[in-house]
């Protein structure tokens, strides 16, 4: 009887959570599909959502379908400026993150716990306030500007906000790398010293020891911090936006965001958000996986 | 802010062992290379909010150019301060408003969770941790949008506004509780409630008196964590915002930082990293006073290793 | 290659699935949010065409009737949507809910409104958005309760047509008197019966005369700039679709900026992809503060922008350096935005009186000078603008004259489908492909 209701216990109490994932996250995926796959409005074309799956239209689908793969591709350029965006930004924040967190696993000495809360602090500071920062120095008249030209005496003023990618491209470094630091730090902080000394005596130089030891031991590190920094890029539109306004630099983000608020384009917007998710359904289930499995492990 | 529960665990690991730290390699001349980078690095990324804070106490209208300290657009300005102009207090208000509701309600939910799912196996709890786990990876403007179209499209009793970004945040944020909690659980093991179920305790008494306390650091570290986070929250909030009265100061940000910026939203960027400092402050102080009760160590290793 | 069997299960258990989607996707559909729209009926009349019930696809046939200067519109006012009743008094303790560009309405102006209003003890709330296109999207979604919004007659048809915003009752609004006579009888709502106006705008060329060495304004063409490659990087264009397609239909000689031809409307994506390739120019509203802060050192603007720019100038700037042009002859893109009473809102009475004293002579002359746009008012003589110090010489092409309303190009309403076609070719341009 008691161990009935203790059995029991466990249900009630994961209930609450249970009932609002699906609510709250299932329910809404649905309804993008939903929308997706409806039609709209023949006035104001605005989106009506089919609910049957069994009804469902294809018409939305296929307009994105086109437009990334056929004769009008126009969203395909976008892709590929994302992805590349991305991947420079990943690779700037792993060019970055590793030294900085290979220092401060291994030498920061009785500077760790300060150097590991500096790291910390962008975390707590919101990314819109990092972003206002530099377009705060990056203002015609902002501060790196009188500093290249020495307050206004070299001519090497560069309007920097006017639609450059490559300032795109540090703003996502600038946002993105705390979630890269991290996950690298625990990497690499987790290779015992005596393991590099064992290295050393073997005989490996500083460079093999790297190449042998250090970098296949981060693997994971790398791995979970390239994720963490990827996944929510390929969402991005506000750093663009914030850093350029420029239909240069526009990113799938942009794409979905500025169809959102259109009439006739919500369903669009709805597929290529699918697009996009089922893209990055692989990275994101082998990530919760993962991590689902260490937690077991430990 | 997406940190899983294993780094932060292993953070602790190493501080927490003496040993490992005296072999820790001694500094050499490529130390000094490394440490350039490191302080270079942290300079990059800290100056620019230290400069933006520094701003927002100038005398004039200028974002680059210092004019002398003030209080103006914090408070005496007539139209621009903090104070007198309504459209910051709203949006620095609401955006408190948010932070506390979604707390009070991300944590209590998300504790249950992880305690059900420490005892609870099957495929029904663990499809619904995968679940909340997807949460935690899925990129913010999916949910958003779903939320946006659900309350569109469906007769919600909760209309755009306060309640469907509360939704939104807590949904967003419930991993948070659920993995820290767990871990915690995971370190703390099952005999102190079978300690305590062979004393007479029922399994819910067990729960509420011995294994919620010794859940305190790790329900307080996500508290912390899921308030600071959405003090900072953009996509969500403002995809999910009815009217300027559900505006909050990342979209003040987003909305003026390019079309008609004073140091007032710098000044209101500065009040939000001030609270969440605050808050992490006041976490600090909750800690120490429960380690003291409990008679554990109180430093800042033993809070990080409660993640 | 995996040569496991799979389980022979997974077939049984998508039916299983499905058979549980299915009363899920039910159960969803009967809890479907109902679509604020007209009683379709009587709202044909508006429509042109019966509106097709909402499930049914997407019927190319709808057509709404179109208002222009030479075919002016007489509304409908359908059935549940009458004017409200006279005398009433303004809702207490309300909030009135303002929908509208931002910086786009004097905040001053509000505070006084309040104060005006204090014995009601109202309180103004001012949301913004950053096109027609999304404010339509989001009072047609009915899921915020806006009182009164500032739009254009690019979307009147379908706002009378779904019933979104309410008939006037003139009672309420005597300062109509204070209105230039032709607007007491627009072309876009004869005898005003849903809208007041508010201001009037040329879209032009915005620039600082201290960045920009040559005249623009003397150029053979200036809208020519944007494609010239020295500008490159250094300016915007509007972030409305069709300002700026309007804007690439006149540059290459054309006047139908409301064209619904396939040929014309690819002849201007291609000019405008052009343009993206020339210039990369950014798009944005914001010229009136990124021109004079120099981020900008040219842009395609309103009239207004230009004037409230002077406001922006950096310290230490003379507002002297900047420079408006719109064609001097009139032939070019000139609008008026206008006040609707939204059905949506919960305090007509007192939305009423917030429009009847937003175009009262005091008030309106206060508003232009913080926005510096222009209300069509007749205290204001375009012609003594400048010499009463309304306005600096060096923007005396800001000025909007009257005259100008007969041969300029508005911005007509689109039918549906030929919006469709503009909103692609606007998401093309923004994709920068």
């Amino acid at each position: 009887m008691g161990d009935r209701s203790t059995r029991l216990l466990w249900p009630i109490l994961g209930l609450p959570a249970m009932v609002w994932i699906a609510l709250f996250f299932l329910v809404p995926l649905y309804v993008v599909l939903c929308v997706a796959f409806g039609t709209s409005d023949p006035v104001f074309r605005t989106a009506i959502p089919i609910w049957n799956p069994l009804e469902w239209q294809f018409a939305q689908v296929q307009v994105v379908w086109e437009r990334l793969f056929g004769a009008d591709n126009f969203y395909l350029p976008v892709v590929l400026r994302t992805i590349v965006y991305v991947v420079l930004a990943v690779c700037g924040c792993l060019l970055i993150a590793f030294p900085v967190a290979y220092f401060t696993a291994r030498f920061a000495g009785r500077f760790r716990g300060l150097v590991l809360a500096l790291l910390i602090a962008p975390f707590i500071i919101s990314y819109m306030m990092r972003m206002l920062a530099w377009i705060n120095l990056l203002q015609p008249d902002g501060l790196v500007n009188s500093i290249i030209t020495l307050g206004g005496l070299l001519p090497l003023e560069v309007n920097w906000l006017s639609g450059k990618p490559y300032v795109v491209v540090m703003g996502l470094v600038y946002g993105y790398i705390p979630y890269m630091l991290l996950p690298l730090f625990v990497a690499l902080d987790r290779i015992s010293p005596s393991l590099l000394e064992a290295a050393r005596d073997l005989g490996a130089g500083g460079v093999s020891t790297f190449r042998r030891v250090i970098l296949p031991m981060s693997i994971p590190g790398i791995v979970a911090g390239t994720l963490l920094v990827s996944l929510p890029m390929m969402g991005d539109y506000f750093t663009s936006d914030m850093l350029s306004k420029s239909p240069k630099t526009t990113m799938i983000g942009n794409l979905i965001n500025l169809s959102i608020v259109s009439p006739g384009q919500a369903g669009q917007a709805g597929a290529l958000l699918i697009l996009v998710l089922l893209v990055l359904l692989v990275p994101m289930v082998w990530y919760t996986r993962s991590n689902a499995r260490a937690e077991v492990r430990s | 802010m997406t940190v899983s529960a294993a780094p932060a665990e292993a953070i602790l690991d190493s501080s927490r062992s003496p040993r490992r730290r005296a072999l820790r390699g001694t500094p050499g001349a490529k130390a000094y290379g490394l440490a350039t980078i490191t302080a270079v690095y942290l300079l990059w990324s800290l100056l620019p909010v230290a400069i933006t804070v520094l701003f927002s106490f100038n005398e004039g209208r200028s974002r680059s150019t210092w004019q002398g300290f003030s209080l103006r657009w914090y408070t005496w300005d007539p139209t621009g301060s903090i104070i007198n102009d309504e459209s910051l207090r709203v949006a620095l208000l609401h955006t408190f408003v948010l932070a506390v509701l979604a707390t009070l309600i991300t944590v209590p939910l998300g504790v249950l969770f992880a305690l059900a799912l420490d005892r609870w196996r099957g495929r029904i709890p663990a499809g619904a941790n995968f679940l909340a786990l997807i949460t935690f990876v899925i990129p913010e403007i999916a949910l958003a949008i779903g939320l946006l179209f659900m309350v569109t499209y469906l007769a919600t009793p909760f209309g755009l506004g306060t309640w469907a970004q509360v939704i939104g945040l807590v949904t967003y944020q419930l991993a948070y509780p659920i993995v820290i909690c767990r871990a915690r659980l995971l370190t703390i093991g099952a005999h102190y409630e079978e300690a305590a179920r062979d004393l007479g305790a029922s399994a819910l008494g067990a729960v509420r008196r011995v294994i919620l306390p010794m859940l305190f650091p790790a329900i307080l570290v996500s508290a912390i964590l899921v308030f600071a986070d959405v003090l900072d929250d953009f996509v969500l909030v403002r995809y999910l915002s009815s009217d300027a009265s559900t505006e909050t100061t990342s979209m003040r940000i987003y909305a003026t930082a390019r079309a008609a910026p004073s140091p007032a939203l710098n000044a209101m960027a500065t009040v939000i990293l001030a609270v969440s400092i605050l808050t992490i402050v006041v976490g600090w102080l909750l800690f120490r006073r429960w380690a003291r009760r409990q008679g554990e160590k109180a430093d800042m290793g033993s809070l990080a290793s409660t993640l | 290659m995996d040569r496991r069997p799979r389980p022979p299960l997974s077939r049984r258990r998508m039916l299983q699935a499905s058979a549980l989607a299915l009363p899920g996707a039910w159960a969803l559909a009967s809890c479907a949010r109902e679509q604020p729209l007209g009683a379709p009926a009587p709202a044909s009349s508006a429509a042109g065409a019966p509106a097709s019930s909402a499930a049914a696809a997407p019927s190319p046939s709808a057509t709404l009737q179109i208002a222009s200067p030479q075919n002016p519109v007489k509304w409908p006012i359908n059935p549940g949507n009458e004017p409200i009743a006279s005398g009433l008094e303004p809702e207490a303790n309300a909030t009135l809910r303002l929908y509208n560009f931002p910086d786009y309405l004097d905040k001053a102006v509000i505070k006084d409104f309040t104060k005006e209003y204090s014995d009601y003890n109202v309180k103004v709330e001012y949301s913004t958005f950053n096109d027609y296109s999304e404010a339509m999207t989001k009072i047609r979604s009915g899921t915020v309760p806006y009182d009164v919004s500032f739009l254009t007659y690019t979307y009147i048809a379908k706002l009378v047509y779904g019933d979104l915003i309410r008939p006037l009752n003139h009672d309420y609004v005597p300062n109509i008197e204070d209105v230039w006579t032709e607007f007491q009888n627009p072309w876009y709502d004869l005898e005003w019966q849903y809208t007041v106006p508010y201001v009037i705008y040329t879209t032009g060329i915005g620039w600082r005369a201290d960045l920009i060495s040559e005249d623009i304004g003397a150029l053979a063409n200036p809208y020519d700039v944007f494609w010239d490659s020295a500008y490159a990087g250094k300016l915007a264009v509007l972030d409305d679709n069709r300002e700026v397609i309007g804007m690439t239909i006149l540059r290459d000689g054309g006047t139908d900026v409301n064209t619904a031809d396939p040929a014309a409307l690819e002849l201007a994506r291609d000019a405008m992809l052009e343009m993206l390739g020339m210039t990369q120019p950014r798009v944005t509203i914001t010229g009136y503060t990124d021109i004079p802060e120099g981020v900008l050192s040219l842009s395609q603007c309103w009239s207004g922008d230009m004037i409230t720019g002077q406001y922006y100038m950096p310290e230490g700037l003379d507002s002297s350096v900047l420079r408006y042009w719109s064609p001097p002859d009139g032939r070019g893109l000139i609008n008026n935005d206008f006040m609707v009473v939204l059905k949506g809102g919960e305090n007509p009475v007192l939305a009423h009186h917030f429009l009847n004293y937003m175009i009262g002579k005091d008030v309106s002359l206060k508003n232009f000078s913080w926005v510096g746009y222009q209300p069509p008012l007749r205290a204001l003589t375009p012609k003594s603008m400048v010499a009463d110090g309304y306005i600096p010489k060096n923007l005396a092409g800001a000025v909007v004259q009257p005259e100008w309303f007969k041969v300029g190009y508005p911005l007509l309403e689109l039918q549906p489908q030929v919006q469709a076609e503009y909103d692609a070719i606007w998401q093309q341009f923004k994709a920068g492909a």
